[in-house]
């Protein structure tokens, strides 16, 4: 259908506004960024009269916004880590027998898979207090664990077009169950990895439901927390939280700009969440 | 390990993460939810099922149920209907074709949580909000009360969520609009079909294992809504955007009503869980009459 098709001009004339009205918004506040108030009320659409930073380098003096990136990536590298780890392993365990042990455990884990976070919340709410968890990073890494059950089920899919004979040759050679593991499977099955990665990725660094709900002190604050948080602080500087919510949707799009590709053939991959 | 069990191993962690993290929780909040457990004290008494009696008549729970539903419906029903035929004219070649893509995708990548707050700013309902005093220039019009008032709260939410998830949709359909084969229209364009013809018997029949996966992703995640009506309206005016999640939170986590919120908690989870049975069954049978 695409391919032997002439560029369509009408579509063009159609598109190219409509996609302007689609990302009018983000113009809206990456230009207001650049302007003092009283020039954001005067003419909010207009481009800016000259290049004027103060409102970057007020949300930098106000808001500890490195501290909450850190925080960030520490909880985001530590989380897709564990569960890169945790469902790999379990994806290799279950190819390595088809018993019916393991055919009863796949049904049992589909259940983790259709379970809502939000109904485990309260529990898992007491476990974290009981445990010392609560309100820290760490709490926050073991909570994003359960994420590798979705994990585990795509590379399960992935695992299983690699041919089987590969395994059985390295066993024959005499390598260990987690020789095999670490150093043939793992390499082989790099791209799910990729994308799982980016996906998982996303949701993690994105989320606002499990910090809001499991940390309350300041300087623990992930990034999208920290923005929610200083809201109050800007209810009438619009273009000091302007600035705030590019500096904070920076990393994401940056992330965004490398991974597009993979984020595409993820969506191919069987369509991950939305 | 040639016959040995070693691969048991392998399964350890991840049945930690089962038990630790779903099985227990889910047992726990099964038991709260016919319990009168505040959370406070240890004291505990078994209700039956007057905590499921009570979220019948309480109207907040009421309210969060009733938006959650509306907005799962109508974000599923206008996000299918936008995103096909906007997958279908992205399919198509043109100047600027790749620019626009990403301008539609685009709105998905950021946190739906920034998301709502910027859309707070724009959409606040005095006379200075961006876009009053947008149409305030442009057609003297307004101001509209896009947050403060109940209807128009739900549908500025809805909106809003439009804006974030078609592109994303759009792009999935995409993905599979690619591979259908070109010599398809071909043939239908030499046998006489119309556009028309084309699109709604060659098009959309092969999109069916897309439109499935849109669906499950729109259902399941409709359901969940928490992030977006929350930073954008707070679940107001009143109860007006209230969600189930902000139900559970609010009456579990901040109000020490643990039975109340784990009731609740047990008919999301079987709604949740009923939606993804019927999902499958209806995905299996379609899947069965294209082969």
């Amino acid at each position: 259908m695409n391919t032997k098709e002439r560029t369509s001009p009408l579509t063009s004339v159609i598109m190219i506004p409509v996609a302007c009205l689609v990302g009018l918004p983000l113009y809206y506040i990456l230009v207001n960024t650049l302007k003092t108030q009283q020039e954001m009320t005067k003419s909010p659409f207009a481009l800016p009269g000259g290049l004027y930073l103060d409102n970057y380098r007020n949300v930098f003096e106000n808001i500890p916004l490195v501290q909450a990136f850190m925080n960030t990536l520490y909880v985001t590298v530590a989380s897709i880590l564990l569960m890169l780890f945790i469902g790999s392993t379990a994806a290799f365990g279950m190819i390595l027998r088809a018993s019916r042990f393991n055919r009863w455990f796949g049904a049992v884990l589909l259940v983790g898979f259709i379970i809502p976070g939000q109904s485990t919340l309260i529990p898992l709410y007491r476990l974290l207090v009981n445990v010392h968890l609560i309100d820290t990073l760490t709490g926050l890494v073991v909570l994003y664990s359960a994420g590798s059950i979705f994990v585990y089920f795509l590379i399960l899919g992935y695992m299983r077009t690699v041919p089987y004979e590969i395994i059985e040759a390295a066993r024959i050679d005499g390598a260990s169950a987690f020789q095999i593991y670490w150093r043939v499977v793992l390499p082989l099955i790099r791209p799910i990895l990729v994308t799982v990665a980016v996906f998982q990725t996303m949701w993690v660094w994105n989320d606002f439901i499990t910090p809001n709900v499991f940390l309350t002190s300041p300087e623990k604050s992930t990034l999208v927390l920290q923005v929610y948080k200083a809201v109050g602080e800007f209810t009438t500087d619009w273009p000091a939280f302007m600035t705030l919510s590019v500096l904070a949707l920076l990393p994401m799009v940056i992330f965004f700009i490398f991974t597009q590709r993979h984020i595409v053939s993820g969506l191919l991959a069987g369509g991950v969440k939305g | 390990m040639a016959g040995g069990e070693a691969y048991l191993l392998f399964l350890v962690p991840i049945a930690v993460v089962f038990v630790v993290l779903f099985l227990i929780p889910l047992v726990q909040t099964f038991y709260y939810s016919l319990t009168d457990f505040t959370g406070y004290s240890n004291e505990l008494n078994f209700v039956g099922l007057k905590n499921y009696q009570q979220i019948v008549t309480d109207p907040t729970m009421l309210s969060g149920l009733t938006f959650t539903l509306i907005f799962t419906v109508a974000t599923t029903i206008l996000i299918t209907v936008l995103a096909i035929p906007l997958a279908v004219v992205l399919n198509r070649r043109f100047f600027g074709r790749n620019v626009v893509r990403s301008v539609f995708f685009f709105p998905a990548i950021p946190s739906l949580a920034i998301i709502g707050l910027v859309w707070a700013y724009i959409l606040s309902p005095l006379g200075s909000g961006a876009l009053n005093s947008l149409l305030h220039t442009l057609f003297s019009a307004g101001p509209f009360p896009w947050l403060s008032d109940a209807t128009l709260a739900k549908v500025s939410v809805i909106a809003v969520g439009l804006w974030h998830s078609t592109g994303w949709h759009a792009v999935l359909y995409l993905a599979y609009l690619q591979a259908i084969p070109a010599d398809y229209y071909e043939a239908a364009t030499i046998d006489g079909a119309s556009p028309r013809q084309q699109f709604f018997h060659i098009t959309v029949p092969l999109l069916t294992p897309a439109i499935i996966v849109s669906q499950f992703l729109l259902l399941t995640g409709g359901l969940r809504v928490y992030d977006l009506p929350f930073t954008l309206t707070k679940g107001g005016p009143g109860y007006a955007t209230y969600t189930i999640t902000q139900s559970i939170i609010t009456s579990g986590v901040a109000q020490g009503r643990y039975g109340l919120a784990s009731a609740l908690s047990v008919l999301f989870t079987l709604a949740v869980a009923l939606l993804v049975v019927l999902q499958l069954a209806v995905s299996r049978r379609l899947e069965r009459r294209m082969a």
